[in-house]
């Protein structure tokens, strides 16, 4: 059977080649949004290390002396922060609330550092994001420790003084985790007199839902309270149950009890918000791949059923002879998708090797600094090739069902 | 002319299936096209308060090379008086921070609640033009003198003052300071990249922001650039690098050196200027989109050949007979593209009002800036700027090579058979 059919579609060849080059322009196409959305899936699907939910910022600015209430005596600005953490600290809806500087997620703000233990130094060609925090920021964003360490003990390890680094920090050096070299003594920057304890090792926490946890670094350490002037961002979880109208109360408190010498609020913003913004670019390329991904697929269908309708009608006679030396509805069904899936396999062995040149050239998406890895490679491919034929066997479908239906005497009478 | 729209209509309803394919291929790929076109036009498209995008050139950040390495950043004002505000070529120049950020505000002692706010200068409002519902904005003098005066938009205004009508000359606290409405103006689409905000203030009356330097260069501002005529871009690139050059003589003591980076940019690079460090790569950009449009237009030109391919095949005794009476292969050929042709316009007409009603209801998801500064406010633009008579010109020509591409190789074979093959119907 299999053989009759391959001399077939030779015999056909010339209405075979416009399917034929259809499915290999298709396929690389499809291939390279697949491996695009591959990878951004694979990301995606990474822990992130922190939880944004029912989180929000709250900004603050300071009175000008352009402003009448300004009160140029007030220089305590350390104080006044200090006193706003702690009156919002204080709210009944508030879990818990924290200072930080270039630290919340979903920041496009960032301060780097440098961090070395014993020989080994990592920061000058990795980025290693710090984060400067007062301790209940962990709570905030509920940061996990690689060991099971709770948010509140990670926060009482931060409030000791002790520092805390994302587990992959050494992961170049041979050095999967770092649980090991807990207690033990940490430089950071180049200043080498200054040591510091690691506290704990945290679970990755990744810059945004699309980079890969593996070379996300990161290190968070406490700020004291003269500090606290440099740290413009108020971070606060809401207890879930009373997550309601939370920023409608908190304006209405703004300009009364939440002001403090010359510091007011100036904006707050819910976490969902912040990261709708700060990846909207990454989310219209992803829709622009899917749609693009879609229009591909719809086209296989339409371009399947078009010519397979043509051919059912010419090959009726053909059909109708099959069925009456015996050929079953099933083997007539089944001949009809084969022959969509034969071309498409063609055609996907050239593609492969389309493909293989796109990825060789680093033409396609990048995964940690990869584009070729075999299991990806193969993966994307077969994913690829899986789509297109379910679209053929959908656009086979229906002229496949009609040339079931063929009454052989009837059809063999016509010729 | 009749017979073939007879003819053509004839051949549709001949076969259902295969004339709803062919329809619903052609008016998806042309739908996506358009899409497509929409989403890179609404980048470069004139609309207010940025009528002028043709002649505007923009500065967003500067680089500074140091010893410690590059900074980027927005300019300070010093920097932009020296190099961009002193020129000679253009029409105006205007001084503004490119991020606005968000403030509160009330008035009559109500709750506060934030919102966009913008520094500029006086000649910000001769570069972009708003549309004024009430007043007028802020001019040199009370820009010069530091008086606290705002321009806000309409929804900000109502917001605040729970009218519609005339407000101007009210007062309202901003960031605890009392600032005077001057003007009302229509919201601006977030997509005005460039010029909006909800509210835009003097930054005479923000000192703090001014003073906001270092390295002495590099600060909160940025720069756009009115110029006469779209031609003289080459002629104020050449000024802006020669002042530039003159700026930097004059901070050479310090070590630092602005990097020039092809600065200024057009609209359209400023587009897909995301990263300051990098000069925005239009021809790669362009590349990428001409692979798209391949894409789009290749795909379904290929599936439309195949089953023109194989309904010709279907009337092959008939082009033999039509031949055998002395019809010519020219005259057969024409025909069949003309005949597609009809089916094509059709297809091509319902993809072209599809995207327009996808592009009007779809509009704040579809058309949303790479990054945005507002969380309560929308791209607000009317599709009707990105449909010009220009669009359905292309739309028509898409549509023309999609019918050439999909139908000339298929006609031609069909027609090149010999007679006595046509009759007998075999190949």
């Amino acid at each position: 059977m299999s053989k009759k059919l391959f001399k077939q579609i030779r015999n056909e060849w010339r209405f075979n080649i416009w399917i034929f080059v259809e499915l290999l322009i298709v396929s690389v196409v499809m291939w390279f949004i697949t491996d695009y959305m591959y990878v951004i899936a694979r990301n995606y699907i990474e822990p992130r290390g922190f939880d944004i939910s029912h989180c929000y910022l709250i900004s603050m600015g300071k009175l000008t002396p352009n402003s009448h209430e300004y009160n140029p005596a007030d220089t305590t600005d350390n104080d006044d922060r200090a006193e706003l953490l702690n009156r919002i600290q204080h709210r009944p809806e508030i879990e818990a609330a924290s200072l930080s500087q270039n630290s919340y997620p979903y920041d496009g703000s960032n301060s780097s550092m440098i961090i070395s233990h014993d020989t080994i130094q990592v920061g000058n060609d990795d980025w290693i994001l710090r984060r400067l925090v007062t301790p209940d920021f962990v709570r905030v964003f509920r940061y996990q420790g690689a060991n099971g360490e709770t948010p509140e003990q990670l926060a009482n390890i931060l409030s000791k003084g002790n520092i805390l680094i994302s587990d992959n920090l050494f992961n170049k050096h041979r050095m999967p985790s770092l649980t090991a070299l807990i207690g033990k003594t940490f430089h950071l920057d180049t200043d080498t007199t200054r040591n510091y304890i690691l506290g704990a090792s945290l679970k990755p926490v990744k810059y945004n839902d699309f980079e890969s946890a593996t070379h996300s670094y990161s290190g968070v350490v406490k700020l004291g309270k003269e500090n606290y002037k440099d740290m413009n961002e108020l971070c606060v979880r809401v207890r879930d149950n009373m997550d309601h109208d939370f920023i409608e109360n908190l304006w209405r408190d703004a300009d009364k009890r939440l002001r403090v010498g010359n510091l007011y609020i100036s904006d707050i913003q819910s976490f969902y918000d912040l990261r709708i913004s700060y990846q909207r670019l990454k989310m219209n390329t992803v829709r622009n791949y899917t749609a693009g991904g879609l229009f591909l697929m719809l086209n296989i269908f339409l371009g399947i059923l078009g010519t397979f309708w043509f051919r059912t009608q010419q090959r009726r006679g053909e059909i109708a002879l099959f069925k009456a030396i015996g050929s079953t509805n099933h083997d007539v069904f089944i001949r009809q998708i084969s022959e969509g899936i034969i071309l498409l396999s063609i055609a996907t062995i050239f593609a492969t090797i389309i493909d293989l040149n796109l990825a060789f050239a680093n033409l396609n998406a990048v995964h940690d600094g990869i584009y070729f890895e075999p299991i990806r490679f193969i993966a994307t491919v077969l994913i690829s090739y899986l789509l297109t034929a379910i679209m053929i066997i959908i656009g086979t479908w229906f002229p496949a069902r009609k040339a079931m239906s063929i009454q052989p005497a009837e059809a063999l009478h016509e010729e | 002319m009749k017979t073939i729209f007879k003819q053509t209509y004839k051949q549709l309803k001949e076969q259902p299936i295969i004339s709803i394919v062919s329809i619903a291929g052609t008016a998806l790929s042309l739908f996506l096209i358009m899409l497509v076109v929409m989403i890179q036009q609404v980048k470069v498209a004139p609309f207010s308060p940025e009528s002028n995008r043709d002649r505007m050139l923009h500065v967003k950040f500067g680089s500074l090379s140091t010893k410690d390495g590059e900074t980027n950043s927005p300019l300070s004002l010093h920097a932009i008086d020296a190099i961009y505000k002193n020129m000679k070529t253009p029409e105006a120049v205007t001084a503004y921070t490119y991020f606005p950020t968000r403030e509160p505000l009330s008035a009559n002692g109500s709750k506060s609640f934030t919102a966009n706010v913008k520094l500029t200068d006086a000649a910000f409002w001769h570069v972009f033009d708003f549309k004024y519902i009430y007043g007028k904005p802020y001019n040199e003098a009370n820009f010069k003198a530091g008086i606290p005066l705002a321009v806000i938009s309409r929804s900000t205004a109502i917001k605040l003052f729970n009218t519609t009508g005339d407000v101007t000359g009210r007062t309202f606290r901003l960031k605890y300071i009392t600032y005077k409405v001057a003007a009302v103006v229509s919201d601006v689409s977030s997509l005005a990249t460039m010029s909006y905000s909800q509210i835009w203030i003097p930054y005479t009356t923000d000192q703090e922001t001014c003073n906001m330097v270092w390295y002495n260069a590099m600060g909160m501002f940025s720069t756009t650039i009115l110029m006469h005529s779209p031609k003289d871009e080459a002629k104020v690139h050449a000024e802006a690098l020669a002042n530039l050059n003159k700026y930097n003589l004059t901070i050479k003591d310090s070590g630092n050196k602005l990097v020039n980076r092809n600065r200024p940019y057009n609209t359209e690079k400023e587009s897909i200027n995301f990263a300051a460090n990098l000069e925005p790569d239009l021809s790669a950009e362009h590349r990428t989109e001409l692979i798209v449009f391949v894409i789009l237009l290749i795909v379904p030109a290929v599936n439309l050949s195949s089953m023109t391919h194989s309904r010709l095949r279907q009337r092959i005794s008939e082009i033999g007979i039509r031949r055998a009476f002395g019809c010519t292969r020219w005259s057969i050929l024409s025909q069949i593209i003309t005949e597609n042709m009809i089916v094509t316009l059709c297809a091509g007409a319902l993809g072209f009002i599809m995207s327009i009603a996808c592009g009007f209801i779809f509009t704040d998801s579809l058309l949303t800036p790479a990054y945005s500064f507002s969380y309560d406010n929308g791209p607000m633009v009317n599709i009707s700027i990105l449909i010009h008579i220009s669009t359905f010109f292309y739309a028509l020509a898409f549509c023309f090579v999609l019918n050439l591409l999909s139908t000339s190789i298929p006609a031609w074979q069909a027609c090149k058979n010999s007679i006595i093959n046509d009759l007998n119907g075999k190949r």
